[in-house]
């Protein structure tokens, strides 16, 4: 005290070169940074003098095999169909032509014969997010939805005036639509039909595959060749069978010469070859499917949300193409709203997707009206008009009904899970009990869940 | 000082010893008798005036010098020399305590004891209920006595209390003496928490029984029925609301642990928290509405953890730390 009253011009420079902060809080302080250390500001080590030096370790560059070109896509889209430690299931009846609707497999699992099963694989209909690797063979469950399907069958065939069928088949997350639709084709392929399938929608509408303007077309419509030729080649593969029994009846005018004996697979055979061609090819074979005296179409598409939009693509004058302005997407809708029908009868599947699912207020609004009308006809619900729609895609699914799958019942269930048992996958006594619980803890009974929760989850 | 002051003082001293008389050289000076001052009558301890509640009043035997007896000197007292005499009768009055237990370091303490002792040696005879089917007691805690007494009680010498108390409260209650009820009286607690009964659930008209649960900060409401296992979470199935099967599992752990998964149908409302916030609220509410159905179940549903609610919750953050507990980095000034 007496040093700061003695010498006064001192205290008030040591003030100045101090400036503290006002004593009400003490965060800044303690919040600050650090102060830098005395040994930073001195600078390098004086000559001759000893410091420490550590030598930066080379960072560990990975010297293993890159996978080759398309590989890993190849490892992620791979089917496997057959796990062969599962054990077989005997007693296990296959389906065929003949006994769709049997008492025999309703509510059964049934195997899939193995020419379904190449056809099935060639149109892709088969999901790497499916079971199907689990098991020593595919094979699925008779559920009440399927035996659905296969009344349609028998209705689109035994119809005089050669009926079509459209739905859109709905359901939660996991629910089997994707499988619904799968078993849907084998059972055309086993009834001799014609089979289109569009594995996934979104393949034709983000924009990887390439595009033209079709000429000719008002307003402009757009093909997409390789996926069309790719379709073509599928086509082909899966329906070998029953193309190649039906020669083409009609000139097509195509730029290629046709012999007059040339069968309808030798013909997509053709487009799939020459993907320029493809478009006009896939007309001239659905011309032909359409003849008279030709089987029933199978029309099947998968996450049906993805088309009812705007495509990805863009037009000369740079707008964003509608997914209906695409050729290959107009066909299919066409036949989805009925403004086409098939005159040798058929049925046009389009499901729609829990996981990949775009926000399409068209779709779930219409899946709403049709829902309500399924009930009630009279008392449906309104567009909220401030909001705004796709109004091609409203117009486009106005009729068409839903097929809603729900949960699996308690006897499907344990239909499934003995069968889950049979192939060694559930090591557990399938007793009331337990397919009661796992029915439960499924979200009542959803499949996805149910395989998830019994095979999938070891315990 | 002087000197002459140090005479002075020394000679006032003497003089006041030897104007004091004592007791024994007035032996016709009876000590009062304590009959004559009922409303002098007090403990002689420093405690608070509401401790004579519970410190009930001992016999006279004192082991003391004998009462003081006022009768003699009462009736030949002249009014004239009243001050005087008062003033004489002052100073031979020696003060005994109303208790022996004065001279004990916990007087309070020990004539309650002894006091529940006397009663229960009383009445020892009396027939008694069989042991847990005794009216239900919530005695004063160690620290409620502590107050009452004010005397510092070791809870394991209070315990020897609360076994007098227990026996004594296990008296046929159709025998219980007056005398007992009031001592007992003194030793409950003002309120008494089981007189509080919950409510008991209701299954309504068409079968329902409603739980409440909450975990976190998600509280949940379940709706239980006789069924075949459907449950319904904010009108969503289980696998909808719960993407992890260990959630699903949480939400109907009630029913899955007593193995009722397939007998009760669920329809629940859930808000709040997170995922399993909800589900574990989802477990508690079950298992109430459980509880209504089949009363039965409450030792499984206890074993099973689905009875009792998890109180935990996120601390608090305080002023001056990072998080609830964390301090900022130390920092050198």
């Amino acid at each position: 005290m007496p040093s700061i009253t003695a010498h006064a011009s001192m205290a008030s420079r040591n003030l100045l070169a101090a400036p503290r902060t006002a004593s009400f809080s003490t965060s800044c302080l303690r919040f600050a940074l650090p102060p830098k250390g005395k040994a930073s500001q001195a600078g390098p080590p004086a000559r001759g003098q000893k410091s420490l030096h550590l030598k930066k370790s080379a960072r560990p560059r990975d010297t293993g095999k890159r996978p080759a070109l398309g590989e890993r896509k190849m490892l992620r889209k791979r089917i496997v169909l057959s796990n062969t430690n599962a054990l077989e299931v005997h007693g296990m009846k296959d389906l065929n032509g003949k006994n769709l609707r049997a008492e025999a497999v309703k509510g059964a699992v049934v195997g899939l014969p193995e020419p379904v099963v190449d056809s099935l694989r060639a149109v892709e209909a088969f999901k790497t997010t499916q079971g199907w690797n689990m098991f020593r063979r595919p094979a699925t469950l008779m559920r009440k939805e399927s035996l659905q399907i296969a009344a349609f069958v028998d209705d689109v065939e035994a119809a005089v005036g050669k009926k079509t069928v459209r739905k859109i088949i709905v359901g939660d997350r996991a629910s089997g639509k994707s499988t619904l639709l799968l078993q849907g084709l084998a059972m055309a392929f086993l009834r001799n039909w014609v089979v289109i399938n569009i594995p996934e929608a979104k393949d034709l509408v983000i924009g990887h595959t390439e595009y033209a303007p079709l000429p000719g077309s008002n307003p402009t419509q757009y093909t997409q060749d390789a996926y069309t030729s790719n379709l073509l080649s599928q086509i082909a593969r899966s329906n070998s069978a029953v193309l190649s029994k039906y020669c083409i009846t009609t000139d097509h005018k195509l730029s290629i010469l046709l012999p007059p004996s040339t069968t309808l697979a030798k013909l997509a055979e053709l487009g799939a070859n020459t993907p320029e061609l493809s478009w006009p090819i896939f007309t001239a074979l659905w011309t032909e499917l359409t003849q008279p005296d030709r089987p029933p179409i199978m029309l099947a598409i998968d996450g049906v949300g993805h088309i009812m939009n705007n495509s990805a693509y863009l037009s000369a004058d740079a707008q964003l193409v509608h997914a209906h302005d695409l050729a290959l997407v107009r066909h299919f809708v066409d036949h989805l709203s009925g403004r086409t029908t098939l005159p040798n009868g058929g049925i046009v599947l389009a499901a729609t997707s829990g996981s990949n699912q775009p926000a399409s207020p068209a779709l779930e609004f219409s899946i709403q009206l049709a829902e309500a009308r399924a009930k009630n006809p009279i008392d449906l619900p309104n567009w909220n008009p401030y909001k705004t729609v796709d109004q091609r895609s409203l117009q486009s699914l106005k009729d068409v009904d839903v097929l809603k799958l729900n949960g699996l019942s308690k006897e499907e269930a344990r239909a499934i899970m003995e069968y889950y048992a049979a192939s060694g996958m559930l090591r557990r006594t399938v007793d009331e009990r337990l397919v009661s619980e796992t029915w439960t803890l499924a979200g009542n009974g959803n499949i996805g869940e149910l395989e998830k929760g019994s095979v999938r989850l070891r315990m | 000082m002087s000197q002459g002051e140090l005479s002075r003082s020394l000679i006032r001293a003497i003089a006041s010893i030897g104007s004091l008389s004592r007791p024994h050289a007035r032996p016709r000076i009876r000590f009062p008798r304590r009959t004559l001052h009922p409303a002098s009558f007090q403990c002689f301890s420093t405690g608070p005036i509401r401790k004579s509640e519970l410190v009930s009043r001992s016999s006279g035997n004192s082991i003391a010098a004998p009462p003081i007896d006022f009768d003699e000197d009462a009736i030949d007292e002249q009014d004239e020399k009243q001050d005087e005499k008062a003033e004489k009768l002052l100073k031979t009055l020696r003060i005994v305590p109303a208790s022996p237990s004065y001279f004990s370091a916990k007087p309070d303490f020990t004539d309650s004891l002894i006091s529940l002792q006397a009663l229960l040696r009383k009445y020892a005879t009396l027939p008694v209920v069989p042991p847990g089917h005794a009216p239900r007691v919530a005695w004063k805690t160690v620290a409620q006595f502590r107050l009452v007494v004010n005397e510092p009680i070791k809870s394991a010498k209070y315990h020897r209390i609360i076994e007098l108390l227990h026996r004594l409260n296990h008296i046929h209650p159709a025998l219980m003496p007056a005398e007992v009820t009031q001592a007992l009286d003194r030793y409950k607690r003002d309120i008494n928490p089981h007189d509080n009964k919950a409510k008991p659930g209701v299954i309504d008209d068409v079968g329902r029984s409603k739980g409440v649960g909450r975990r976190k900060t998600s509280s949940a409401v379940a709706w239980l029925v006789e069924g075949e296992g459907e449950v319904l979470v904010n009108g969503k199935t289980l696998a909808q609301m719960f993407g992890r099967l260990h959630d699903r599992e949480s939400a109907v752990w009630a029913l899955k642990s007593t193995q009722r998964l397939d007998k009760y149908n669920v329809w629940a409302l859930v808000k709040g928290g997170g995922v399993t916030g909800q589900a574990e609220a989802l477990t508690l509410a079950v298992a109430k509405a459980l509880l209504v159905h089949e009363p039965m179940l409450k030792p499984a549903l206890r074993r099973a953890g689905c009875v009792t609610r998890d109180p935990r919750k996120v601390e608090r953050k305080k002023a001056g730390h990072v998080k609830a507990r964390k301090m900022p980095t130390w920092v050198k000034r």
